[in-house]
């Protein structure tokens, strides 16, 4: 009886976990329809005229993204609590901060990566100019891992209760203030010319340690959450 | 590490709880329990609906703080760290996913678990007579199939001490058999065991220890 | 629980012995925050000189400041007791943690208000993107998700150590929202107004200030008390003590 090793409990949890998804992938393309159909609202709202939809589009992509997101954040864990896998998760012979790691790396992958590959969509939808559409991608890709990271947190949080979707929106932007600001900083930087690396490097930066602490705080979180 | 368990002699006490209590809004769920579990034994924990035996398969499972008393784990206070891996748990909810297929479920279990010695996935499912349902997605199964479904981590799995919670319910009687003689091989390998039951249990591998929980 | 925690300290956290403490010492409390607040008030209001500048619509700063104040003090109080509140699971501590939510945000809430009343005269706006509001902004909304998450669970003790983590992780949120409202401002070339107009004070302002400081910080603990001794009868309502007092035993 050797326990497995941390690379074979991983790739056993991502998985498990994308093969979920695929099992359902319908669900899959709802935070992808969420966000065409709120993007499309803006002209309607605004009016179709170029350069201030040219202006806005950043930071509309950004905020679209976000929300669909956090539409898609109560999935995390919620089946996972109700069938008593989390439990088993716990008590298995892994870290569960690693573990819960690979949780959110599928989601991400399954949430947040279709959203980032329609973004050009969108962000051409309010004539964000073509030149501007790699900040924005880059931006996206360090900003959405954030979101799912610290959702992650909060959904694990919230796991022991019922009502949880309007809360969690409470709970959540508030600390998603600072990556929309600088995501939206380096997309509006590189629009107006200017140098567009430090706010990049500031979300690659917290990225990072997100990366490291996030996992250990969702970990913590989820042992809140069961002990009941 | 398995080096140090089979050095093991038998008679050691695996699991020991001195004083345990457990408050609901300060409410006892329950008080002062003190047993000690060997290897090679059985507990049968018993008492009425509400008496607090899910709690406290779930405090000694370590989802569930210690309110008061102490638990011991091979004569040293119970960290997680320690048991982890020793302990396998089956609570109400059984830790499957619907979707997924009972060998597929069985297969992320053994990712984070490893396999026991000797067995393999097929053989655990055909045990527990779950063979032709392999890849039957988990949602499709009867109540009771989803119950030998998780059953089969307990073939499959490595671990000192079970806890089962309820393991009799939604089983017919091949079922209830069943489970009897998974406790009676996991005891003869010098497992040890602790079964909640609100009902009578008609056990054949000698007499179990008959924990009874008190408020 | 632990050793490092002073002896007295460990006799105080015991719920009855808490409670007496606070009912003997909430009246006094409560007298010293009328009687300072009613002092810092004539000050600010009658012996304060007009501001060169701004005239009389300056003296808001004596509640507004105050308040801004006591909504940072309140979340570092909040943030303390949950930290000990989730190491050693200290249920006093779980109890001030969770009554100090509402009241620090209606400190926020009072700031934002106040704050915005003052912008109006000033700037001639009622708003305005500046890093201190927006991080005001951005803390009645920390505030305002620990309580929800707090209230959100039926067992009121898991509530308050879900919430007493999430008020940790807010604390870490509040420096970061504002430095990136700054970095967001130098980006934007907004307005960047400053709140404290002069930056050097007259003492005829100081005094009822500093004043009004003390008088908030004696309000708050006198509402901390009273809510905590509430907060520890309900939670308590089993034990032999709250029984006592129910049965009109005088305890205190």
């Amino acid at each position: 009886m050797s326990r497995p090793g941390l690379t074979t409990a991983c790739a056993a949890m991502l998985r498990r976990d994308l093969t979920l998804a695929w099992r359902r992938r319908g669900d899959i393309a709802m935070p992808v329809l969420y966000a065409l159909i709120v993007t499309m609202l803006f002209p309607f709202a605004l009016g179709p005229e170029d350069t201030l939809l040219e202006r806005i589009a950043g930071g509309v992509v950004l905020v679209t993204i976000l929300l669909a997101m956090l539409l898609a954040l109560d999935t995390m864990f919620s089946s996972d609590i109700e069938d008593g896998s989390l439990e088993q998760l716990v008590l298995a012979p892994q870290p569960l901060a690693l573990m819960l790691a690979m949780k959110i790396l599928a989601h991400w992958l399954t949430t947040a990566l279709p959203l980032i590959v329609i973004s050009p969509l969108l962000a051409g939808m309010l004539h964000l100019p073509t030149s501007v559409m790699p900040v924005l991608m880059l931006a996206l890709l360090l900003s959405t891992p954030m979101l799912s990271l610290l959702g992650a947190i909060l959904v694990a949080l919230t796991a022991g209760t019922r009502r949880s979707g309007m809360l969690l929106a409470l709970m959540l932007l508030p600390l998603c203030v600072p990556v929309v600001i600088f995501a939206a900083g380096a997309v509006a930087a590189s629009q107006q010319g200017l140098p567009w690396l430090a706010p990049i490097a500031w979300l690659g930066a917290a990225l990072v340690l997100l990366l490291v602490l996030a996992p250990l705080a969702c970990a913590a979180a989820l042992r809140i959450a069961l002990d009941a | 590490m398995s080096a140090a368990l089979t050095a093991v002699p038998d008679h050691v006490i695996l699991l020991e709880t001195r004083a345990l209590g457990f408050y609901r809004q300060d409410e006892p769920v329950f008080a002062s329990l003190n047993f000690r579990l060997r290897a090679g034994e059985l507990g049968l924990i018993e008492g009425d609906n509400g008496s607090g035996k899910t709690t406290l398969m779930r405090i000694l499972a370590g989802l569930l703080h210690v309110d008061e008393g102490e638990l011991y784990w091979r004569g040293q206070p119970l960290q997680r760290e320690h048991c982890l891996g020793e302990v396998l748990f089956l609570g109400h909810q059984l830790g499957l996913k619907a979707d997924l297929s009972p060998s597929e479920n069985l297969q992320v279990a053994v990712g984070l678990h490893g396999y026991r010695a000797q067995t393999t996935l097929s053989a655990a499912l055909a045990e527990v007579g779950l063979s032709g349902y392999e890849d039957e997605p988990v949602r499709r199964l009867s109540a009771g199939q989803k119950k030998r479904a998780a059953l089969a981590r307990l073939v499959l799995l490595p671990a000192k001490l079970w806890l089962l919670d309820e393991p009799y319910a939604n089983l017919d009687r091949t079922g209830i058999a069943l489970v009897n003689r998974l406790l009676e091989e996991h005891l003869a390998r010098d497992g040890a065991a602790l079964v909640t039951s609100h009902g009578t249990v008609s056990f054949h591998g000698g007499e179990p220890q008959r924990i009874r929980m008190h408020a | 629980m632990s050793k490092w925690i002073p002896l007295w300290l460990h006799k105080l956290s015991s719920p009855p012995t808490f409670y007496r403490f606070a009912g003997a010492l909430r009246p006094w409390l409560l007298a010293l925050a009328l009687l300072t607040g009613a002092i810092a008030l004539y000050g600010g209001l009658v012996l304060a000189p007009a501001d060169y500048q701004q005239g009389d619509a300056y003296r808001i700063i004596f509640i507004h400041v105050p308040s801004a104040w006591m909504s940072l003090f309140i979340y570092g109080v909040m943030g303390f007791a949950a930290f000990l509140a989730l190491v050693w699971r200290i249920k006093l501590a779980e109890v001030v943690a969770m009554t100090s939510a509402p009241i620090g945000a209606a400190f926020t809430f009072i700031t934002l208000v106040t704050g915005s009343l003052w912008g109006k005269p000033m700037w001639g706006t009622w708003w305005t993107w500046d890093a201190r509001l927006t991080s005001e902004l951005v803390l009645l909304f920390l505030y305002l998700g620990v309580i929800g998450l707090y209230h959100a669970f039926e067992d009121r003790r898991q509530g308050a150590r879900a919430a007493a983590f999430l008020a940790l992780i807010g604390i870490i949120n509040v420096p970061i929202v504002h430095f990136s409202v700054n970095w967001w401002n130098t980006l934007h070339q907004g307005s960047t107004i400053r709140l404290l107009g002069p930056s050097t004070i007259a003492p005829g302002m100081l005094w009822p200030l500093l004043t009004m400081m003390l008088a908030t910080k004696f309000y708050y603990l006198a509402s901390l008390f009273g809510r905590v001794r509430t907060d520890l009868l309900d939670l308590e309502s089993g034990k032999d003590w709250v029984r006592t007092i129910a049965t009109g035993s005088t305890l205190q």
